[in-house]
Protein backbone atom coordinates (compact mmCIF):
# COMPACT_ATOMS: atom_id res chain seq x y z
CA UNK A 1 0.00 0.00 0.00
CA UNK A 2 1.36 3.53 -0.97
CA UNK A 3 1.85 5.91 1.61
CA UNK A 4 -1.83 7.84 0.68
CA UNK A 5 -3.74 4.39 1.08
CA UNK A 6 -3.26 3.79 -2.52
CA UNK A 7 -2.59 -0.32 -3.24
CA UNK A 8 0.20 0.28 -6.05
CA UNK A 9 -0.60 -2.57 -8.39
CA UNK A 10 -4.45 -0.36 -9.01
CA UNK A 11 -2.89 2.94 -9.07
CA UNK A 12 -1.57 2.67 -12.50
CA UNK A 13 -3.32 3.84 -15.27
CA UNK A 14 -3.36 0.54 -17.44
CA UNK A 15 -4.04 -1.41 -14.49
CA UNK A 16 -7.13 0.68 -13.19
CA UNK A 17 -8.73 0.62 -16.43
CA UNK A 18 -8.57 -3.38 -16.93
CA UNK A 19 -9.65 -3.68 -13.45
CA UNK A 20 -13.03 -1.01 -13.71
CA UNK A 21 -13.63 -2.47 -17.29
CA UNK A 22 -13.95 -6.16 -15.21
CA UNK A 23 -15.74 -4.76 -12.58
CA UNK A 24 -18.48 -3.99 -14.59
CA UNK A 25 -19.35 -7.27 -15.50
CA UNK A 26 -21.71 -9.39 -13.45
CA UNK A 27 -19.70 -11.67 -10.70
CA UNK A 28 -18.59 -14.87 -12.12
CA UNK A 29 -18.65 -13.40 -15.52
CA UNK A 30 -15.59 -13.88 -17.79
CA UNK A 31 -13.96 -11.56 -20.64
CA UNK A 32 -11.94 -12.98 -23.73
CA UNK A 33 -8.50 -11.29 -23.72
CA UNK A 34 -9.47 -9.89 -27.25
CA UNK A 35 -12.67 -8.24 -26.71
CA UNK A 36 -10.65 -6.55 -23.41
CA UNK A 37 -7.81 -5.48 -25.81
CA UNK A 38 -10.37 -3.76 -28.43
CA UNK A 39 -12.20 -2.22 -25.46
CA UNK A 40 -8.73 -0.86 -23.69
CA UNK A 41 -6.94 -0.15 -27.15
CA UNK A 42 -3.98 -2.21 -25.85
CA UNK A 43 -1.17 -3.56 -27.48
CA UNK A 44 -1.33 -7.32 -27.06
CA UNK A 45 1.77 -7.10 -24.97
CA UNK A 46 1.09 -4.47 -22.77
CA UNK A 47 -2.47 -6.21 -21.87
CA UNK A 48 -0.39 -9.42 -21.31
CA UNK A 49 2.48 -7.83 -18.93
CA UNK A 50 -0.37 -6.03 -16.87
CA UNK A 51 -2.61 -8.90 -16.86
CA UNK A 52 0.03 -11.11 -15.37
CA UNK A 53 0.99 -8.56 -13.20
CA UNK A 54 -3.09 -8.74 -11.63
CA UNK A 55 -3.02 -12.23 -11.75
CA UNK A 56 -0.16 -12.86 -9.88
CA UNK A 57 -1.26 -10.44 -7.37
CA UNK A 58 -4.79 -12.92 -6.96
CA UNK A 59 -6.55 -9.72 -8.49
CA UNK A 60 -7.48 -11.50 -11.66
CA UNK A 61 -8.07 -15.29 -13.01
CA UNK A 62 -7.53 -16.39 -16.41
CA UNK A 63 -8.40 -19.47 -18.08
CA UNK A 64 -7.53 -20.80 -21.46
CA UNK A 65 -10.42 -22.58 -23.49
CA UNK A 66 -9.50 -24.40 -26.58
CA UNK A 67 -11.89 -24.84 -29.57
CA UNK A 68 -10.46 -27.22 -32.35
CA UNK A 69 -7.28 -25.66 -33.68
CA UNK A 70 -8.03 -22.19 -31.88
CA UNK A 71 -7.16 -21.21 -28.31
CA UNK A 72 -9.51 -18.73 -26.26
CA UNK A 73 -8.02 -16.80 -23.31
CA UNK A 74 -10.97 -15.42 -20.95
CA UNK A 75 -10.44 -13.18 -17.89
CA UNK A 76 -12.16 -12.01 -14.85
CA UNK A 77 -11.65 -10.21 -11.63
CA UNK A 78 -11.31 -12.60 -8.30
CA UNK A 79 -13.19 -11.66 -5.18
CA UNK A 80 -10.01 -10.57 -3.68
CA UNK A 81 -10.25 -8.14 -6.72
CA UNK A 82 -13.01 -7.09 -6.44
CA UNK A 83 -12.37 -6.37 -2.98
CA UNK A 84 -9.28 -4.28 -3.19
CA UNK A 85 -11.38 -2.02 -6.23
CA UNK A 86 -13.65 -1.40 -3.54
CA UNK A 87 -11.24 -0.24 -1.24
CA UNK A 88 -9.09 1.60 -3.72
CA UNK A 89 -12.26 3.36 -4.66
CA UNK A 90 -13.01 3.86 -0.46
CA UNK A 91 -9.60 5.26 -0.19
CA UNK A 92 -9.77 7.37 -3.25
CA UNK A 93 -12.77 9.50 -2.28
CA UNK A 94 -11.37 9.68 1.53
CA UNK A 95 -8.27 11.19 -0.31
CA UNK A 96 -10.12 13.59 -2.28
CA UNK A 97 -12.75 14.37 0.60
CA UNK A 98 -9.64 15.61 2.17
CA UNK A 99 -8.70 17.99 -0.55
CA UNK B 1 -1.93 1.54 -30.02
CA UNK B 2 -2.09 2.37 -26.08
CA UNK B 3 -1.91 6.08 -25.51
CA UNK B 4 -2.55 5.63 -21.96
CA UNK B 5 0.66 6.55 -19.72
CA UNK B 6 1.97 3.48 -17.49
CA UNK B 7 3.56 4.06 -14.41
CA UNK B 8 4.38 0.33 -13.72
CA UNK B 9 8.24 1.01 -13.39
CA UNK B 10 7.41 3.85 -10.87
CA UNK B 11 5.23 1.53 -8.94
CA UNK B 12 4.05 4.20 -6.29
CA UNK B 13 1.53 5.34 -9.46
CA UNK B 14 3.73 8.23 -10.41
CA UNK B 15 2.31 11.27 -11.51
CA UNK B 16 -1.09 9.58 -11.69
CA UNK B 17 -2.65 11.66 -8.83
CA UNK B 18 -5.90 10.87 -7.20
CA UNK B 19 -8.23 13.31 -9.27
CA UNK B 20 -7.14 11.81 -12.28
CA UNK B 21 -7.33 8.25 -10.99
CA UNK B 22 -10.26 9.00 -10.38
CA UNK B 23 -11.69 10.47 -13.52
CA UNK B 24 -10.28 7.72 -15.04
CA UNK B 25 -12.20 5.33 -12.93
CA UNK B 26 -15.20 7.06 -13.22
CA UNK B 27 -14.75 7.10 -17.31
CA UNK B 28 -13.71 3.73 -18.13
CA UNK B 29 -16.36 2.10 -15.54
CA UNK B 30 -19.54 4.12 -17.14
CA UNK B 31 -17.83 3.48 -20.54
CA UNK B 32 -17.91 -0.46 -19.68
CA UNK B 33 -21.00 -0.27 -18.25
CA UNK B 34 -22.26 1.23 -22.03
CA UNK B 35 -20.62 -1.35 -23.89
CA UNK B 36 -21.99 -4.09 -22.30
CA UNK B 37 -25.27 -3.03 -21.93
CA UNK B 38 -27.32 -5.21 -24.40
CA UNK B 39 -30.56 -3.16 -24.43
CA UNK B 40 -29.06 0.23 -24.50
CA UNK B 41 -31.15 3.33 -23.64
CA UNK B 42 -31.22 4.81 -27.26
CA UNK B 43 -32.35 1.43 -28.46
CA UNK B 44 -35.12 1.54 -25.67
CA UNK B 45 -35.89 5.16 -26.58
CA UNK B 46 -35.81 4.14 -30.61
CA UNK B 47 -38.18 0.71 -29.78
CA UNK B 48 -40.49 3.29 -27.87
CA UNK B 49 -41.07 5.94 -30.73
CA UNK B 50 -41.16 3.16 -33.43
CA UNK B 51 -43.86 1.33 -31.46
CA UNK B 52 -46.20 3.76 -30.76
CA UNK B 53 -45.41 4.94 -34.33
CA UNK B 54 -46.60 1.50 -35.80
CA UNK B 55 -49.13 0.25 -33.13
CA UNK B 56 -50.72 4.25 -32.86
CA UNK B 57 -51.16 3.94 -36.48
CA UNK B 58 -53.05 0.60 -36.22
CA UNK B 59 -55.61 2.09 -33.50
CA UNK B 60 -55.95 5.08 -35.74
CA UNK B 61 -57.24 2.95 -38.29
CA UNK B 62 -58.59 0.74 -36.45
CA UNK B 63 -60.77 2.48 -33.78
CA UNK B 64 -63.98 4.12 -36.28
CA UNK B 65 -64.51 0.61 -37.14
CA UNK B 66 -68.17 -0.70 -36.40
CA UNK B 67 -67.91 -3.50 -36.23
CA UNK B 68 -64.38 -4.22 -35.58
CA UNK B 69 -62.55 -6.25 -38.53
CA UNK B 70 -59.13 -5.52 -37.83
CA UNK B 71 -56.30 -4.06 -38.96
CA UNK B 72 -56.58 -3.34 -42.68
CA UNK B 73 -54.31 -4.63 -45.28
CA UNK B 74 -52.38 -1.77 -45.60
CA UNK B 75 -51.29 -1.90 -42.07
CA UNK B 76 -50.22 -5.49 -41.74
CA UNK B 77 -46.68 -4.82 -43.89
CA UNK B 78 -46.03 -1.89 -41.45
CA UNK B 79 -46.74 -4.41 -38.32
CA UNK B 80 -44.75 -6.93 -39.79
CA UNK B 81 -42.16 -4.06 -40.57
CA UNK B 82 -41.79 -3.35 -36.78
CA UNK B 83 -41.42 -6.70 -35.78
CA UNK B 84 -38.73 -7.65 -37.83
CA UNK B 85 -36.75 -4.28 -37.28
CA UNK B 86 -37.00 -4.46 -33.84
CA UNK B 87 -36.01 -8.38 -34.07
CA UNK B 88 -33.17 -7.91 -35.51
CA UNK B 89 -31.60 -4.77 -34.30
CA UNK B 90 -32.50 -6.23 -30.29
CA UNK B 91 -30.41 -9.08 -31.76
CA UNK B 92 -27.92 -6.74 -33.63
CA UNK B 93 -27.31 -4.82 -30.25
CA UNK B 94 -26.83 -7.92 -27.85
CA UNK B 95 -24.44 -9.89 -29.64
CA UNK B 96 -22.46 -6.83 -30.30
CA UNK B 97 -22.57 -5.90 -26.99
CA UNK B 98 -22.38 -9.87 -25.49
CA UNK B 99 -19.32 -10.94 -27.73
CA UNK B 100 -16.39 -11.94 -25.55
CA UNK B 101 -18.36 -12.22 -22.55
CA UNK B 102 -19.36 -15.59 -20.86
CA UNK B 103 -21.31 -16.48 -18.04
CA UNK B 104 -24.59 -15.11 -16.78
CA UNK B 105 -24.93 -12.07 -19.33
CA UNK B 106 -25.52 -14.72 -21.85
CA UNK B 107 -28.76 -15.89 -22.37
CA UNK B 108 -28.41 -19.80 -21.59
CA UNK B 109 -29.89 -22.03 -24.27
CA UNK B 110 -32.77 -23.42 -21.90
CA UNK B 111 -33.52 -19.85 -21.19
CA UNK B 112 -33.76 -19.47 -24.94
CA UNK B 113 -35.71 -22.00 -25.18
CA UNK B 114 -38.59 -21.18 -22.69
CA UNK B 115 -38.79 -18.10 -24.01
CA UNK B 116 -39.47 -19.31 -27.47
CA UNK B 117 -41.56 -21.41 -25.62
CA UNK B 118 -43.93 -19.03 -24.16
CA UNK B 119 -44.34 -17.12 -27.37
CA UNK B 120 -45.65 -20.62 -28.94
CA UNK B 121 -47.43 -21.36 -26.12
CA UNK B 122 -49.15 -17.45 -26.32
CA UNK B 123 -50.11 -18.50 -29.83
CA UNK B 124 -51.36 -21.84 -28.59
CA UNK B 125 -53.59 -20.26 -26.28
CA UNK B 126 -55.16 -17.87 -27.87
CA UNK B 127 -56.41 -20.06 -30.64
CA UNK B 128 -57.69 -22.38 -27.81
CA UNK B 129 -59.51 -19.19 -26.54
CA UNK B 130 -60.81 -17.98 -30.02
CA UNK B 131 -62.12 -21.10 -30.56
CA UNK B 132 -63.88 -20.88 -27.11
CA UNK B 133 -65.65 -17.43 -28.12
CA UNK B 134 -63.65 -15.54 -25.92
CA UNK B 135 -63.33 -12.17 -26.70
CA UNK B 136 -59.97 -10.72 -26.23
CA UNK B 137 -58.23 -14.19 -28.03
CA UNK B 138 -57.53 -12.35 -30.60
CA UNK B 139 -56.73 -8.54 -29.03
CA UNK B 140 -53.14 -7.25 -29.38
CA UNK B 141 -52.56 -6.98 -26.12
CA UNK B 142 -52.75 -10.63 -25.06
CA UNK B 143 -50.14 -12.14 -26.97
CA UNK B 144 -47.88 -9.90 -24.55
CA UNK B 145 -49.07 -12.18 -20.96
CA UNK B 146 -47.42 -15.61 -21.50
CA UNK B 147 -44.18 -14.29 -22.77
CA UNK B 148 -44.15 -11.28 -20.42
CA UNK B 149 -44.33 -14.08 -17.40
CA UNK B 150 -41.77 -15.97 -18.64
CA UNK B 151 -39.50 -13.07 -19.13
CA UNK B 152 -40.36 -11.95 -15.05
CA UNK B 153 -39.60 -15.81 -14.03
CA UNK B 154 -36.70 -16.09 -15.87
CA UNK B 155 -35.44 -12.34 -14.69
CA UNK B 156 -36.68 -13.20 -10.73
CA UNK B 157 -34.47 -16.40 -11.32
CA UNK B 158 -31.23 -14.20 -12.48
CA UNK B 159 -32.04 -11.45 -9.49
CA UNK B 160 -32.59 -9.17 -12.10
CA UNK B 161 -35.03 -6.62 -10.95
CA UNK B 162 -35.25 -4.24 -13.48
CA UNK B 163 -36.01 -7.51 -16.04
CA UNK B 164 -38.54 -8.75 -13.76
CA UNK B 165 -40.45 -5.37 -13.47
CA UNK B 166 -40.23 -5.09 -17.25
CA UNK B 167 -41.70 -8.76 -17.33
CA UNK B 168 -44.78 -7.69 -14.93
CA UNK B 169 -45.33 -4.35 -17.05
CA UNK B 170 -45.90 -6.63 -20.23
CA UNK B 171 -48.18 -9.07 -17.93
CA UNK B 172 -50.13 -5.81 -16.99
CA UNK B 173 -50.36 -4.58 -20.37
CA UNK B 174 -51.90 -7.38 -21.54
CA UNK B 175 -54.55 -7.69 -18.81
CA UNK B 176 -54.98 -3.85 -19.14
CA UNK B 177 -55.68 -4.33 -23.32
CA UNK B 178 -57.91 -7.21 -22.32
CA UNK B 179 -60.49 -4.68 -20.92
CA UNK B 180 -60.24 -2.04 -23.57
CA UNK B 181 -61.84 -3.38 -26.30
CA UNK B 182 -60.47 -4.60 -29.69
CA UNK B 183 -59.82 -0.97 -31.25
CA UNK B 184 -58.65 0.29 -27.80
CA UNK B 185 -56.31 -2.46 -26.62
CA UNK B 186 -54.36 -1.45 -30.21
CA UNK B 187 -53.77 2.02 -28.13
CA UNK B 188 -53.38 0.34 -25.04
CA UNK B 189 -50.24 -1.62 -26.18
CA UNK B 190 -49.07 1.49 -27.95
CA UNK B 191 -48.92 3.50 -24.71
CA UNK B 192 -48.13 1.09 -22.65
CA UNK B 193 -45.31 -0.11 -24.64
CA UNK B 194 -44.09 2.96 -25.42
CA UNK B 195 -44.15 4.21 -21.73
CA UNK B 196 -42.83 0.00 -20.71
CA UNK B 197 -39.41 0.97 -22.79
CA UNK B 198 -38.93 4.72 -21.89
CA UNK B 199 -39.07 3.92 -18.46
CA UNK B 200 -36.42 0.92 -18.97
CA UNK B 201 -34.16 3.49 -21.15
CA UNK B 202 -34.34 5.65 -17.90
CA UNK B 203 -33.85 3.24 -15.15
CA UNK B 204 -30.99 1.98 -17.17
CA UNK B 205 -29.53 5.24 -17.69
CA UNK B 206 -29.73 6.16 -14.61
CA UNK B 207 -27.46 2.63 -13.42
CA UNK B 208 -25.05 4.01 -15.85
CA UNK B 209 -24.29 6.71 -14.17
CA UNK B 210 -24.22 5.52 -10.77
Amino acid sequence: MNDDGLDPLIHVPTRLKIVATLAALPDGDTLSFTRLQDMLELTPGNLIIQLRKLEEAGYLGSEKIRNGSAQKTTVALTSNGRKALGAYTQALRGLLNGL
Amino acid sequence: MNTTPDTTTVGNGGDFDPQQAATLLGQTTQQARRKFQPSPPWLLVTRAVMVLAALGAIWLSVRGQHPYRGPTAADIPVLVAFIVVNFAATVAVRRHATAGLSGRSRFSQSEITVLVLAFAAAVVAMAGLRAAGVDFATYPTSVLVVPGLAWAVLMAARANWRGLATGLAIVVIGIVGAFAGPAGAWAVAAVGLCVMLLGSATAIAWQQRA
